[in-house]
């Protein structure tokens, strides 16, 4: 009867196998499948037992031994992540918008990385923070939504969406897990955005950038952002961002990949070259200039001046 | 053999002398008394057609769910007790799920048939640290029909475990009648709609009250649009070339 108990109780999905045995028995990936039956069931989720580090307290070991808890600054392991991405609501949906560098320290170990993660056609997770962590736990997020689309018959909600991405990383919380990630998507109630973190924090608002480079993103975003923009201003507006934020933090840049969410599903618009645009932009600013300066010249210059 | 009752009816993991499980042979009587469930493989994709026993006008027909959607390319219809196919349904669409997210891929139908019968076996009384949770077998057959790299395809699983392919299939109530006459009907060349009309002629034949579209329903699973439960307008459709 026991059994059935705990088939009712909403247990964690991924618990630490240190408390039940020292075996360590790995569960490989048929026992995800078939093989485990009514094991299957029992999770909230699927991916049973999960392997947490084999220390009496993760926790605390990873305190001890990593700088992102902040206790101990001069820990060995550097967490160290550097990106731009940012998403925003306005009248015409939600704008998402990244950069493509990944950064191992200084070191650009990637250009062309796919920071927007396809949930499913209404719904883009992007992944700032540990790579890895966000693909995994957004594809498993996107196994998630379509269960509940069959037992509901109805599409998830991003609320429920982005809950369901915060409540697993709750249960990880202090386990080393890294990423800081918006939930994008348009349900029953328009246009949404859902702020996630590995803290467990999960916020709902308008605009959010994420990253190294969001404090730049963010300048560029809230002088031109406003709720009545146009689909192509809004668009721009997002691209911008991440273009300025691309070339003044070194840890992001290479590419943008920008997306639009609308009411029947997400449309990725383009990628982008940041420096080839930032020098688009730059060019343009000074023949801006030029002109100006031109034409000022011209009012005042004594040749213009009729004799 | 039930009129007989012997002392290894009851004990659901038990073998009689003859080498019989009675407790896994009655769950298959369980299924003779479930409504009538088609189902007819057709080059373009698998039909599926269950008849809806509707003992009641307050009842709204509507609410009973005899055929469910696995996954994007798997469906399922069942007869027998229906609440238990829900768990089964439910393994079988988190199995799905988890395949594809292990692997990337569409999961097989045969691979998924083969853990929905996994499942059809874990009954019994449990053992201490042993998860089987379902004292007695399943009393529902289910006809899974789906599309994989293989072409169209139904299965047939049954409460002992095992499962077999069908081009067309019964079972329920009126199996005997009806599978008769998918076997004199049935050829291999079936367009979809022959596959719809043919479903729906055969149940007509085993159905006690009037065939309409509030008491069958039909689904189907297509290589282009996938598994779909058919509106009610395209069954009214496919009910008026029956009646021509």
């Amino acid at each position: 009867m026991n059994s059935v108990l705990s088939q009712l109780q909403p247990a964690a999905p991924h618990q630490s196998r240190l408390e039940e045995d020292d075996e360590f028995e790995r569960t490989d990936a048929a026992s995800w499948g078939s093989m485990a039956g009514f094991g299957n069931l029992s999770r909230t989720g699927g991916v049973q037992g999960m392997s947490v580090p084999r220390v009496s307290d993760p926790t605390s070991f990873l305190d001890m031994h990593t700088d992102n808890m902040s206790s101990n600054p001069e820990a060995k392991i550097k967490i160290a992540h550097g990106t731009t991405t940012l998403a925003f609501k306005f009248q015409g949906g939600v704008i998402v918008a990244v950069d493509s560098r990944a950064t191992a320290g200084s070191y650009v170990a990637s250009g062309t990385v796919k920071k927007v993660i396809e949930i499913n056609k209404f719904l883009l997770g992007t992944m700032a923070g540990g790579a890895a962590d966000c693909q995994y736990w957004e594809t498993y997020l996107g196994m998630q939504c379509r269960l509940y689309e069959l037992r509901n018959k109805e599409r998830i909600s991003v609320a429920a969406a982005s809950k369901i991405l915060s409540n697993i990383v709750y249960q990880y919380k202090g386990m080393g897990l890294s990423m800081g990630t918006m939930v994008c998507g348009w349900d029953k109630t328009g246009p949404c955005i859902f702020y996630v973190d590995d803290d467990g924090q999960r916020l709902k608002g308008d605009l959010f950038s994420v990253g190294s480079g969001s404090t730049f993103a963010y300048g560029v975003l809230d002088q031109g952002y406003r709720w009545d923009l146009t689909d192509e201003e809004a668009q721009e507006l997002g691209r911008r961002s991440i273009i300025a934020a691309g070339h003044r933090d070194a840890y992001s840049g290479n590419t943008c990949n920008l997306y639009h969410v609308k009411q029947d599903g997400w449309d990725f618009i383009g990628n982008y070259d940041v420096n080839e645009l930032w020098y688009e932009y730059e060019g343009k600013k000074k023949a801006e200039r030029e002109s100006q300066t031109a034409a000022a010249a011209a009012a005042t210059s004594p040749m213009a001046v009729e004799p | 053999m039930f009129l007989t009752r012997s002392e290894y009816d009851r004990g659901v993991n038990t073998f009689s002398p003859e080498g019989r499980l009675f407790q896994v042979e009655y769950a298959m009587e369980a299924i003779k008394l479930g409504s009538t469930t088609v189902g007819i493989t057709t080059p373009e994709g698998v039909i599926l057609a269950v008849e809806k026993r509707v003992p009641s006008p307050l009842l709204e027909s509507s609410s009973i769910e005899k055929i469910m959607e696995i996954d994007s390319h798997i469906g399922t219809a069942m007869s027998g007790l229906t609440a238990d196919a829900r768990t089964m349904v439910e393994h079988a669409r988190v199995t799905s799920q988890m395949h594809n997210f292990t692997y990337d891929e569409k999961i097989g139908v045969e691979s998924c048939t083969q853990a929905v019968c996994d499942l059809a076996l874990r009954f019994g009384e449990s053992v201490e640290d042993d998860d089987a949770l379902m004292s007695r077998p399943f009393g529902v057959a289910l006809l899974i029909a789906g599309i994989d790299e293989k072409g169209p395809q139904l299965y047939h699983t049954d409460p002992s475990g095992t499962f077999v392919r069908y081009d067309a299939k019964a079972i329920g109530s009126g199996s005997d009648a009806a599978q008769q006459s998918l076997q004199d009907a049935f050829h291999k060349q079936m367009t979809l709609m022959e596959a719809h009309s043919l479903a729906l002629k055969v149940l007509k034949q085993v159905m006690e009250e009037k065939l309409d579209e509030n008491n069958v329903q039909l689904a189907q699973v297509t290589k282009s649009k996938g598994f779909e439960i058919l509106g009610e307008n395209e069954l009214k459709a496919v009910i008026e070339t029956l009646a021509a």
